[in-house]
């Protein structure tokens, strides 16, 4: 019950926020809602199934590039190049699952990270399409807000989807295919099938995402697009939030955002070898993250409640 | 007919000094079964102390190789040490973002110390040789000539000395090696640091060819990645040969269709031999 009247809080302070309060705020949750919808997306796949994905950003560079290409060629509305980009991004993703998906552990990490500088070398050397280092201009942005709510829908879309994930049949399966997948499969588990749509669903977002950022900045180019800082970052939140869990990517975006946001202002040159500090620190001295805590000490609730109170239901109507 | 021949020539040059760098990463693989993210950065660190010592101080080019080779090997013990020890019976994405982290850290800490600029190192070897009908860049031949060196002399070591013996057989049998008596931690760090001395090594070498900058890292250790997944995750002479290979593939490459196409293909061939053939063309197979 209290989870549903915060979920409500929430939602009315992210509706009312750029009504009421200044530009550099608005900015900043863009932002904040950026990585809150990449965090949730990269839980999906490397929390919930297990695959580490270092090359991420792939799908972010691919929606932005579709989305920018779209708007300037097709002249297409912004928020429906996005969906464009996000298209792409399922487009793609579905193949590649299938093939990269074959890649366990270590493998898969280095083939998804070397995916993606494929993606950032394509995207310069392709230039006569893409402009290559110089980048693609868009017409600025004046009003922010449209991309802000648009953001907000998604996040929160989000969010619901990784609750409803954490208490489905298939986030259980999800769940057995990171911890054993032989094991699974013996069961009967669908694992190949089941981790390409774990994998689709986790590229869509980024992929939407990726056309609304080229909206917000009005620019693009490959380093941009394909940014190691933004998978980094990333990472980095839900590692520190708990990786699998459904609130851990919400509360390592909010608290790294505005670490981020504190440490970039005042020492602009250290910023990235603070992030790196950050990780190490997480995975030296809590490699489960601040949410998992949390629970074993008792101040939230375990996850998967719905499946939780099912299984204490059924014992006493055996026993 | 003489164009192929200089690219094919030019190609196993620039394979050796590749040879270096990824030769360390797979030895610490075959050991700890890490990937060293930040091996990237024992090259640009050993680049860019090479061009402090040699233009900002005088040093002789081969003395500085030494000097820097031993000043990286010494960074990579004490990174083994301080950080990768910890989470080396994990599992691997721990030691994959920490090393990835690591790496974060080095590259901003390089900004630091040398600043975001390229940096070169004018007159070292910046003539040019005639070996028949071919013109050969000098700096190319002595960087292969110490990388293929060196890269030997460490083989020797693995093959012939006691902690050489005792590195491999950590790598193969790392319980059984345990058991009989060998201090598995000590080899870790011992190999991360022969690690970072070959790639300290190959940052030097580099410096007369290429402009240095503290960003440089990442470029090379996807390619030290490629190196070891077509030659083989773990082995040594694997390395050796996929270096050689993933070299003339870049020159051959960057002739035909352009750079940075060439480097595209590199990463497509990295991912054609994860999916294909995950034991390389030498390799010890997957530990999972």
């Amino acid at each position: 019950m209290s989870g549903r009247i915060v979920a409500l809080v929430l939602l009315a302070v992210t509706a009312a926020l750029p009504l009421a309060s200044a530009a550099y705020v608005v900015s900043f949750t863009v932002q904040l809602l950026l990585f809150v919808i990449l965090a949730y997306s990269w839980n999906i796949i490397s929390g919930y199934t297990g695959y580490t994905s270092f090359g991420h950003t792939s799908f972010f560079g691919l929606g932005a590039y579709a989305s920018t290409l779209l708007i300037l060629h097709a002249q297409i509305a912004w928020p429906l190049a996005a969906l464009g980009g996000g298209a792409l991004a399922v487009a793609v993703a579905w193949p590649l699952g299938l093939v990269m998906l074959r890649l366990r552990g270590s493998f898969f990490a280095i083939g998804m990270f070397g995916l993606a500088r494929a993606f950032e070398a394509l995207a310069f050397g392709w230039a006569s399409v893409t402009q290559g280092g110089t980048g693609l201009y868009l017409p600025p942005a004046y009003d922010l807000r449209p991309i802000y709510y648009l953001l907000a829908a998604l996040a929160f879309g989000l969010v619901f989807l990784t609750y409803r994930l954490d208490n489905s049949r298939f986030g259980l399966q999800l769940l057995a295919i990171r911890e054993d997948e032989d094991g699974a499969e013996a069961l009967g588990v669908k694992t190949t099938r089941l981790k390409v749509r774990a994998f689709v669903l986790s590229a869509a977002a980024p992929g939407i995402c990726g056309g609304l950022y080229a909206t917000y900045l009005s620019f693009i180019d490959p380093p941009t697009a394909f940014s190691p800082a933004t998978e980094l970052t990333t990472i980095a939140m839900v590692l520190f939030g708990g990786m699998g869990t459904v609130l851990g990517p919400l509360v390592g975006a909010v608290v790294l955002s505005v670490l981020y946001e504190v440490l970039w202002a005042r020492f602009p040159q250290i910023y990235l070898g603070m992030v790196g500090l950050a990780i190490a620190g997480v995975v030296l001295l809590m490699p489960r993250g601040v949410l998992p805590l949390a629970m074993r000490r008792g101040w939230l609730p375990h996850g998967r409640g719905a499946l939780r109170r099912l299984a204490s239901r059924a014992v006493p109507a055996e026993a | 007919m003489r164009t192929a021949i200089e690219l094919l020539v030019n190609g196993v040059l620039l394979g050796g000094i590749y040879a270096l760098m990824a030769c360390g990463l797979n030895l610490i693989f075959g050991v700890m079964r890490v990937i060293n993210f930040a091996h990237g950065e024992f090259l640009s660190f050993g680049a860019l102390l090479g061009v402090s010592l040699v233009i900002g101080f005088g040093v002789p080019f081969l003395l500085a190789v030494v000097l820097v080779a031993v000043a990286i090997g010494l960074f990579g013990f004490l990174m083994q040490a301080a950080l990768v020890e910890r989470v080396v019976d994990g599992p691997p994405i721990m030691s994959l973002l920490l090393t990835y982290s690591a790496s974060t850290v080095f590259v901003n800490g390089g900004l630091l110390i040398w600043g975001g600029g390229y940096q070169g190192m004018p007159g070292v070897f910046s003539g040019s040789v005639s070996l028949g009908p071919m013109n050969l860049s000098q700096a190319r031949l002595v960087a292969f000539t110490v990388a293929v060196v060196l890269t030997g002399l460490v083989y020797a070591f693995l093959a012939k000395s006691m902690f050489g013996k005792a590195i491999r057989a950590v790598s193969e049998q790392p319980e059984i090696a345990t058991v009989s008596g060998i201090a598995a931690a000590q080899i870790r760090y011992l190999t991360f640091g022969l690690g970072g001395l070959m790639a300290g090594a190959a940052g030097v070498l580099l410096a007369p060819m290429f402009a240095s900058d503290p960003q440089m890292g990442a470029r090379f250790v996807i390619k030290a990645f490629t190196v070891i997944v077509v030659g083989g995750l773990g082995s040594y002479v694997g390395a050796f040969v996929g270096a050689l290979t993933i070299g003339v593939v870049e020159v051959v490459g960057g002739y035909l269709v352009g750079q940075t196409f060439a480097t595209a293909l590199l990463y497509f061939l990295m991912i054609a031999f994860l999916l294909l053939r995950p034991s390389g063309l030498f390799g010890v197979g997957i530990r999972r």
